[in-house]
């Protein structure tokens, strides 16, 4: 499989901030990849570095084998790029928006473009500065896809569309997907990501701190435990691979990593009425990443 | 969003105070040099008595002198020359700054958004326009305040030697127009739906007062129709020249009104509405949506209609008060000095063109370094964005920019000379169209090299380009005001953009001059491209 985006040693700093602190990865052709990070993590950077847009401090990028630094025009042309913050000159039209921007683009499909206006429910007559905060961000949502670029990014694309949108939205994201467009979606809808990415790639502090499958992840990842007790609960938490343990009444909240065996043991000396146990969601994955600096610094260790 | 509600209530006066002072006190500043050198210009041009009666009785005869500057009064003192001079011009001046200036901190401000912060916080609609109204006003002071201290101080020279109270009377009589037209901009700032509409209903205001103004002042039994028009209130405050603080009276009345009525709309209207309805659905015109050139002229367009043709009536009036100038002020020995200095020659018509066109170069160096004003607002508002993550390289869009940019410069500058003949036409000059025409071209390459610089400094510095621009700007026509009669030092002289082109049509255009202002404006302009293409884009 091709390489649609490969990044090496990507770097930027603004003076002594590091922003983006010496990023390998590899998006393969036709893959779906969420990109996840708090505010600040540099997410933004990343996507700006790879259009050009900002110069690197140090490494390289490349979109389909075309350096984004040195010929961003020759990238662009591959790419549509679908901004966080839409915008758009307030003295325009819709229509005469995406006029222009498909002439400049210089490819557009047409009878895709009518169905995506009519699917966002968009009325393209409107001057932009009449044009809500979602209606913009269709706008410039409509006139990413409507090029069918081999690689969309697409940095936090949703800010502002309502929940019909957003599944509209998402729609369109898996037709590309089929169709076998590239996606990379930085985003912290985490719901969004899980529903549409084959990879996730966690950001933090400028920093890659994880890349991988969801299942994998997950694999990889604290098991989400909860136990409720007969009577009072046990002191777990000297059992081996317990994590943010959290006791009420006679209830326990637990994650667990690597073996399962010495919490399961702990358990069962003491009484356990019920138990259960569950993969954790990306939102506890990302959480146990980010969440509290003191209770889970570093990523788990696979056992 | 602050806590404390005593900040919060505030926030809106503070942050328009801040910003009209800082633009009040360098207006104070030119304010204060114009008046110093048209003080300064008279004693030295005119030293001895016989030379100001002649000057007095040649200027008081000249109906259209006094129908486009107004009426002079006591021509045969400095007081009185000084006060005519200034607020002829500086009248004007501030009543469109200060229109600018409310449309800018209060419609400009909501168009942007960030009212809307500040509103969601502790404070109401019709608080935040008293507010704002309190913030401009303290600007507007500033003005007044520097002027009149700078007056005194020019006063205090024995040559001059004009009263304290006099002085402060000056200033008063010259903001007015600033106050008057401030508070008319607070107005249409509210009935409008867009900060350009605003100034555009409040320059159609201007032009009507001052049109009602000029014809008051033709001199055929209509002077009662200065009582009808604002800019007539200010000119019947005689200042300098036989006090009447009278007219003060429908001064205080008209920006009391006015105040009012802003407020009272501001706190009955919803936030980004207006009481004249947008045209938001109007039929697409794609015909210069091609690239990002064809955008740039699209979004130009107004703008450069509005310096075309406000040049072009600038030119219009100078080349009809071309002759009836030229006889006021031949025989000032000073003034014919100046002309030598700048490289002319020529008498009459041709004369008094030559130096009033330095005006139209300034202005038109104006607008050049307006456009880079907003090539860089193009970038900080993430406009540019959009294309540059299209396939369009960075120099093809700035490089286009420009391009638009120097058309602009040019078509003002020659529809200055082309009006300025239509003028002297009418008046039976004995100016050729084609002089005019090269007079006109003559303004440009100042401007031109204007925005070759604003693009070095807009590629290399973005953040500060608009104000170093129109810094270079601002300088060069002080020095042009000052050099006229201080004792030119060439070092100095040298560095202002506009005294290196002569003073067409009263000399021939040096086109070598302006070959080398254009030539290294392009090599600024290469330079700043290349500079663009490889530095961060940067928002605001």
């Amino acid at each position: 499989m091709a390489t649609a985006i490969r990044a090496e040693r990507l770097s930027k700093s603004y003076g002594h901030t590091p922003a983006l602190v010496s990023l390998d990865l590899e998006v393969a052709e036709d893959e779906v990849i969420g990109y996840l990070g708090p505010n600040g993590a540099g997410k933004t950077t990343t996507l700006r570095l790879l259009l050009g847009l900002l110069r690197a401090s140090a490494g390289r990028a490349e979109i389909f084998g075309i350096d984004c630094q040195r010929d961003p025009v020759a990238a662009h042309a591959r790419l549509a790029y679908v901004p966080g913050e839409a915008n758009l000159w307030p003295s325009l039209t819709g229509e005469e928006t995406l006029h222009l921007l498909g002439r400049v683009q210089g490819h557009v499909d047409a009878p895709y473009r009518d169905a995506l206006i009519d699917r966002f429910e968009l009325d393209p007559g409107k001057r932009v500065r009449a044009y809500s905060k979602g209606n913009r961000q269709k706008l410039i949502l409509i006139a990413a896809l409507m090029t069918r670029a081999d690689l969309l990014l697409l940095d936090e694309p949703t800010s502002g569309l309502d929940p019909l949108m957003e599944e509209a939205f998402r729609q369109c994201i898996r037709e590309a997907s089929e169709r076998g467009q590239t996606v990379f979606l930085s985003s912290h809808i985490l719901s969004e990501v899980e529903a549409l990415c084959d990879r996730v790639a966690i950001l933090r502090a400028g920093r890659l701190v994880e890349v991988g499958t969801l299942a994998d992840m997950r694999h990889l990842s604290a098991l989400s435990i909860q136990a409720e007790f007969d009577g009072s609960p046990p002191d777990l938490s000297k059992v081996p691979g317990v994590k943010l343990l959290d006791v009420e009444g006679n209830r326990v909240r637990c994650q667990v990593t690597g073996s399962v065996e010495p919490l399961l043991s702990a358990l069962a000396a003491a009484g356990t009425r019920r138990l259960i146990s569950r993969e954790p969601s990306l939102e506890e994955l990302f959480l146990a990443h980010y969440g509290s600096e003191n209770a889970a610094p570093e990523t788990p260790d696979a056992a | 969003m602050p806590r404390d509600g005593g900040l919060a209530a505030t926030v809106v006066a503070s942050r328009t105070a801040r910003r009209a002072i800082r633009s009040g006190a360098a207006w104070g500043a030119v304010f204060a040099v114009y008046i110093a050198s048209s003080a300064y210009t008279y004693t030295s041009s005119y030293p001895t008595p016989a030379a100001r009666a002649k000057l007095a009785t040649s200027l008081a005869g000249n109906a259209g002198l006094a129908a486009l500057f107004g009426p002079a009064h006591r021509l045969g003192t400095v007081a009185g020359f000084t006060a005519w001079r200034s607020m002829a011009f500086l009248t004007i001046v501030g009543a469109i700054w200060a229109m600018l200036l409310a449309t800018r901190l209060t419609r400009g401000e909501e168009d942007e958004g960030r009212w809307e912060l500040l509103l969601s916080g502790l404070t109401t609609r019709g608080r935040a326009a008293i507010q704002a109204v309190a913030g401009i006003g303290l600007g507007i002071g500033c003005v007044w305040g520097v002027t009149a201290l700078f007056t005194i101080l020019t006063g205090s020279s024995s040559k001059v030697d004009f009263s304290v109270g006099g002085s402060v009377f000056l200033a008063t009589a010259l903001v007015a127009g600033a106050a008057m037209f401030g508070a008319v901009g607070l107005v249409t700032a509210q009935l409008a739906a867009t900060r350009r509409q605003a100034n555009g209903i409040g320059a159609a205001i201007l032009g009507g007062a001052y049109l009602v103004r000029v014809a008051a002042d033709t001199g055929t039994g209509l002077a009662w129709l200065r009582w009808a028009t604002p800019l007539g209130w200010a000119e019947n405050l005689r200042p300098l020249s036989g006090s009447h603080p009278l007219a003060l009276a429908p001064i205080g009345g008209l920006i009391a009104v006015l105040v009012i009525v802003a407020v009272l709309v501001a706190a009955r209207r919803d936030l980004g509405g207006s009481v004249i309805q947008p045209r938001d659905a109007p039929a697409a015109r794609t015909r210069l949506l091609t690239g990002p050139t064809g955008l740039s002229a699209r979004l130009t367009l107004t703008v450069g209609a509005g310096w075309v043709a406000g040049l072009a009536v600038l030119g219009l009036v100078l080349g009809l008060v071309a002759q009836s100038a030229s006889s006021a002020i031949s025989g000032s020995a000073t003034i014919e000095k100046a002309i030598a200095r700048l490289g002319g020659h020529r008498g009459g018509a041709d004369t008094y063109l030559g130096i009033s066109f330095l005006i139209a170069a300034a202005l038109v160096a104006f607008a050049a370094a307006g456009q880079i004003t907003s090539t860089r607002n193009e970038e900080s508002a993430g406009h540019v964005d959009h294309l540059l993550v299209r396939p369009v390289a960075r120099w093809r869009w700035l490089s286009g920019r420009l391009l638009i940019a120097g058309a602009l410069v040019v078509a003002a500058s020659v529809a200055t000379g082309v009006a300025g003949w239509v003028g002297a036409a009418t008046q039976h000059s004995d100016v050729g169209l084609g002089s005019l025409v090269q007079a006109g071209l003559n303004i440009a390459p100042p401007a031109l090299f204007v925005l070759g610089v604003g693009c070095l400094l807009y590629g290399v510095w973005p953040r500060f380009a608009p104000g170093a621009t129109y810094g270079l700007v601002a300088w060069s026509l002080v020095i042009e005001l000052v050099g006229s009669v201080a004792k030119s030092n060439h070092v100095l002289l040298d560095t202002s953009v506009l005294s290196h082109i002569t003073p067409a049509p009263a000399a021939n255009p040096n086109w070598v001059a302006a070959l080398w202002l254009v030539g290294l404006g392009a090599i600024a302009a290469a330079a700043g491209t290349a500079a663009f293409v490889r530095r961060d884009l940067a928002s605001a």
